[in-house]
């Protein structure tokens, strides 16, 4: 059984970043570091810059200023800024999206498999040859689909058409897809938007399953505080592009600063 | 023009009168210019000789009994429409089904293996390796780059080019001296054409394959001609305008064994026939591997797909050169075949003319893509050799480009689309949903 | 040696002829920036390559080459009839275009709109479309046959001279119709309801159609404006060397290089382009090699291809349309 505590191992170390586009500056000097194993969120009203920086640790957008550095289970720290979004990708470091983008035309089963597939290498000649080698890295990424799928909830819909599955089913698709990669970190972009309150206590034991059971360290951006409250360990404020506050969730509640930012939205938010 | 009638009415009249316009005498350079509406409309034809009318009042009749038609079946067909499709569902499911897979293959390759013996002109031959078979393989690695990854390549023609110059340099028919000033045997050029459209197909893609969709169309489209322009003028090369000298003929002289392709067709059919198999083969590996679904992960959202560690660049690249080598052999094959290598045999209006033939048999579709292409080519020999009804080969773009306006209309998914691709369409129709930005493909039936 | 001395004597010769070739540079790029609005408009409201535009223009041509030939016949205008003949010939050309592009429109482009068609689709239609009105034109008007208008006035006529060098009456006709048309249409797409509407729906159709924004009609527009343009070009392309089936491919993709560069979904990125690619297709004739001109075919499609790869927003950027 897996302790839920963190460790003190930096995943990711964001020092002094800032994100400019045009004249518009989204992230200003934003310093941040996340824990391994740790259930982190990143909170804050609209504009905030909570997206530029889950697209700044992904590759998608990079800081004109500042460094980001990624340090996997095994210890080797790499520079995230300047690096394509696949390659960090492959460095352990997986995604999902606000709205659930799976593969629409695959099946719930082809759509983890490729998320369990390794995509290093050229792949042609394995693939016409099918030598040993393919055909077990074949058969382990099957295995690995079908035990993320039983993992998920989604084993019975395997051969389901992805765009059948229902809102809530394509999140957690999304979710063992990204799970397939077997990364170091997740990062949720808005889970729960869109789900009702029982889908939202699915959803917080999922992500707490992601954390203990596969050993994925999980970062969040949501908006739901009470999810927020109840899942995270650990909360980041953004607001105006920069760090408002970090702390525990009970220091965070209390922070008078955070709540004036929020100017009472904070109760509205938990609402479907 | 509210009522949905009228405006059906009116639809199928400017329909006719374009269909009127579209068959009827063709104008020339030598006659007054309105030569060619007129005579479309104000003609007097004679029909079964039994009445003379000028053409406009056959078609008009022609129209208003098409929408009369069309009138009769919306009322009283949903009951016919669902007998057939009754009918039709078993026979369909058993095509679908995987055992019966090979016993299709079997008869495919049977009656592939007995053309020669039941063609028994010589010209019709020469004509089904050339103009069919030829464009089968063109059409397959086309379908690598369009339909497994959903790049718009107006360029293709190169890779074609490619094959057959370098398949007349390295056998010394071309003005430029062969490598190392020595000629080799055709046959053996074919290792070396499919490799060298490989490697342009990367070096090209390389650049390019970062743009979007629609540039990329372009981008290739430039390219396209470019080398059109620029291979028609280096005389001193490529032999200019007038091409290569003959190139020889494909030999095998392995000591023990001599083998002379002559100027029968048929051997370049059997070399065509087994190249043609082999491609097929391996493209459908590639389909079902990981690279496969690299592509089709790519196709459907690319950012998804790097969010999970494709390297989009690398897989585009890759089918860049995987569909170059076959279009690569097409052109050493054309080469061993036709002997004249000429800047006529490559425009841009090639690149355009194969993927016709991957769309219209189902793009991404393997056997889709040969069927459409044997269906087209056939079609097109056919009306060009026996011109039915005075039928000029140019008009035949003219129906291809309405075909292919209609086609994308009513079915997208080309002759044979496959179960996923039309899960694809129609969940795209209905949702207006999807990352289906790019192209739609399917599997194998 | 030898290459220095073919920069050389390309740029002596430069030197020497200049006026005629920045006539000629300028009398080619108000063509190819009237064609230019057409594609660019369309891209930036549907973001859509209209491959088929470039036969748009030469149906334009035809149309204004059939009625000039109906009224004058075989003579030869002058003065007022002159005037009254070069505007029946661009308003002819337009209308005809007109009808074309919306014809277009209507039947490759709109059922495909209905559906949710992904790009592919549009692009492919569009070539559809391209390869049907070429033919079409080619079988009803002959392969072979190069129409050209009646003599609105005297061929290889010249106004004046400047500079040692004849300006023709052509270039000037073209010239100012197309300055005149350029501003008509800047002035339609920024002041007007209509063109604001346009581009509205270039940046957000959705956001447009929720304000009321009527996006057919607008993108109706949107082709009547781009048609008419390039129709006033064929009539004016069609005085210069006459129409044939196949004008629309060349000048097409030389004008579709010109949007490109001057910015894909800006009008003035259009005109500026249109205006770069006339001139510099003129000046670059005397470095094609052995005086070849397909060679100067090659340096426009490289900058294509060169503008593509390095700076696709193009010169003014893409202001009307959407963004990557």
């Amino acid at each position: 059984m897996t302790d839920a505590a963190t460790t003190t191992e930096t995943v990711f170390d964001v020092r002094d970043i800032t994100l400019r586009f045009g004249g518009v500056v989204s992230l200003r000097n934003v310093s941040m570091h996340m824990n391994r194993g740790e259930i982190l969120a990143v909170i804050g009203p609209n504009g905030a810059g909570k997206t530029s920086l889950f697209n700044s640790l992904t590759g998608v957008y990079e800081p004109q200023e500042g460094q980001i550095d990624f340090t996997n289970r095994n210890g080797r720290t790499i520079a995230v800024i300047g690096k394509k979004t696949h390659r960090i990708a492959r460095a352990g470091v997986s995604r999902t999206f606000q709205a659930s983008r799976v593969f629409s035309a695959l099946t719930v089963f082809e759509n983890v498999k490729i998320g369990a597939e390794d995509h290093g290498g050229i792949g042609v000649v394995g693939a016409i040859l099918r030598g040993p080698a393919t055909r077990r890295g074949e058969h382990a990424s099957d295995q690995l689909t079908l035990e993320l799928l039983d993992f998920v909830g989604l084993r019975k819909d395997a051969n389901l058409i992805a765009s059948a599955l229902s809102y809530g089913g394509r999140r957690r698709l999304e979710i063992a897809r990204a799970i397939a990669t077997d990364p170091d970190v997740i990062l949720l972009d808005e889970p729960a938007a869109g789900t009702n309150p029982s889908e939202k206590l699915e959803l917080a034991a999922l992500i707490r399953r992601v954390r203990n059971e596969r050993n994925v360290s999980v970062l969040l951006i949501e908006h739901d505080m009470k999810l927020v409250m109840s899942l995270a360990e650990r909360i980041y404020v953004l607001n105006f592009g920069g760090v408002l506050a970090e702390g525990t969730p009970a220091e965070i509640r209390s922070n008078q600063a955070v709540v004036e930012a929020y100017l009472g939205t904070s109760t509205n938010e938990g609402a479907a | 023009m509210r009522r949905p009638e009228v405006k059906r009415l009116v639809t199928v009249l400017m329909v006719m009168a374009m269909v009127t316009l579209m068959t009827g005498e063709s104008g020339d350079a030598s006659t007054p210019p309105t030569t060619g509406p007129h005579g479309a409309f104000f003609e007097k034809v004679s029909y079964f000789g039994l009445f003379r009318a000028r053409r406009w009042m056959v078609f008009l009749t022609l129209g208003l009994l098409a929408y009369g038609l069309m009138f009769l079946y919306q009322r009283y067909s949903p009951p016919v429409r669902k007998r057939i499709r009754t009918v039709t569902a078993t026979p369909k499911r058993l095509v679908q089904m995987r055992s019966s897979r090979f016993a299709v293959y079997a008869v495919v390759i049977v009656i592939a293996l007995s053309i020669p013996h039941l063609v028994t002109q010589s010209y019709w031959m020469y004509l089904i390796v050339e103009q069919v078979g030829v464009w089968i393989l063109l059409a397959e690695g086309l379908n690598v780059v369009v339909g497994f990854a959903g790049l718009l390549d107006l360029g293709y023609v190169a890779f074609y080019a490619i094959g057959a110059y370098i398949t007349a340099w390295m056998t010394g028919v071309l003005p430029a001296p062969p490598l190392f000033h020595h000629a080799i045997p055709t046959l053996w050029v074919i290792p070396i054409g499919v490799l060298a459209a490989m490697v342009v197909g990367i070096m090209l893609g390389i650049p390019t394959l970062r743009l979007r969709g629609d540039y990329l169309a372009i981008v290739t489209l430039g390219f396209a001609l470019i080398i059109d322009d620029y291979v028609g003028n280096q005389n001193g090369i490529t032999g200019g305008g007038e091409g290569s000298l003959t190139v020889p003929h494909f030999s095998v002289n392995l000591g023990v064994w001599h083998y002379h392709w002559g100027l029968n067709p048929v051997p370049y059919y059997y070399l065509c026939l087994i190249f043609v198999v082999l491609f097929v083969v391996v493209f459908s590996l590639l389909e079902h591997s990981r690279v496969g679904r690299s592509w089709v992960a790519l196709r459907e959202d690319e950012v998804a797909a790097e969010s999970i560690g494709i390297n989009p660049l690398k897989y585009k690249v890759m089918a860049f050169a995987v569909g170059a080598a076959s279009g690569g052999f097409a052109g050493v094959l054309s080469a061993g075949l036709v002997g004249n290598i000429n800047p006529t045999m490559f425009q841009y209006q090639a690149s355009i003319n194969i993927l016709i033939l991957v769309i219209f048999g189902g793009m991404g579709s393997i056997w889709g893509v040969a069927l459409g292409a044997v269906f087209v080519q056939v079609i097109t020999s056919y009306m060009d050799n026996y011109q039915p009804w005075g039928f000029q080969i140019n008009d035949l773009y003219m129906y291809i480009g309405a075909l292919l306006i209609i086609m994308m209309i009513f079915r997208p998914a080309g002759l044979m689309p496959s179960r996923r691709r039309r899960r694809e369409i129609k969940d795209f129709e209905e949702t207006g949903e999807g990352h289906l930005d790019e192209v739609l493909t399917g599997d194998e039936i | 040696m030898g290459f220095a001395h073919f920069w050389l004597s390309g740029f002596d010769q430069i030197r020497i002829s200049f006026w005629a070739y920045l006539f000629v540079g300028l009398q080619n790029g108000a063509l190819y920036a009237m064609i230019a609005v057409g594609y660019t408009l369309v891209y930036g409201v549907l973001g859509l390559i209209n491959f088929a535009h470039g036969d748009v223009f030469m149906w334009g041509g035809f149309g204004a080459a059939f009625l000039t030939r109906g009224i004058l016949g075989p003579s030869v205008a002058t003065g007022w009839a002159t005037v009254g003949l070069v505007f029946a010939g661009l308003i002819m050309g337009g209308l005809v275009s007109i009808l074309v592009a919306v014809g277009v429109e209507r039947v490759a482009y709109r059922p495909l709109r209905r559906r949710h068609a992904p790009k592919l689709a549009f692009l492919i239609s569009a070539i559809g479309a391209s390869y049907f009105l070429e033919t079409l034109a080619g079988k009803e008007f002959g392969y072979g046959t190069n129409l050209f208008p009646a003599q609105v006035f005297p061929v290889g006529q010249t106004m004046f001279t400047v500079f040692n060098t004849p300006v023709r009456t052509l270039t000037i006709i073209t010239v100012v119709a197309g300055a005149a048309t350029l501003v008509v249409a800047d002035r339609l797409v920024r002041a007007t309801k209509l063109g604001r509407g346009i581009r509205a729906v270039a940046q957000d159709s959705e956001t447009s159609s929720l304000m009321g924004v009527n996006i057919e009609k607008t993108i109706t527009l949107t082709f009547i404006v781009g048609g008419a343009l390039a129709g006033a070009a064929g009539f004016m392309y069609s005085l210069q060397s006459g129409i044939e089936w196949n004008s629309g491919v060349e000048l097409g993709i030389y004008a579709f290089t010109a949007a490109v560069l001057g910015g894909i979904g800006n009008l003035r990125g259009a005109a500026l382009g249109g205006m770069v690619i006339g001139l510099f297709g003129s000046f670059a004739v005397p470095f094609a090699f052995e005086g070849n001109t397909q060679w100067v075919e090659i340096y426009t499609f490289l900058i294509l291809i060169g503008v593509l790869i390095f700076r696709p927003t193009g010169i003014l950027g893409e202001k009307l349309g959407r963004t990557a």
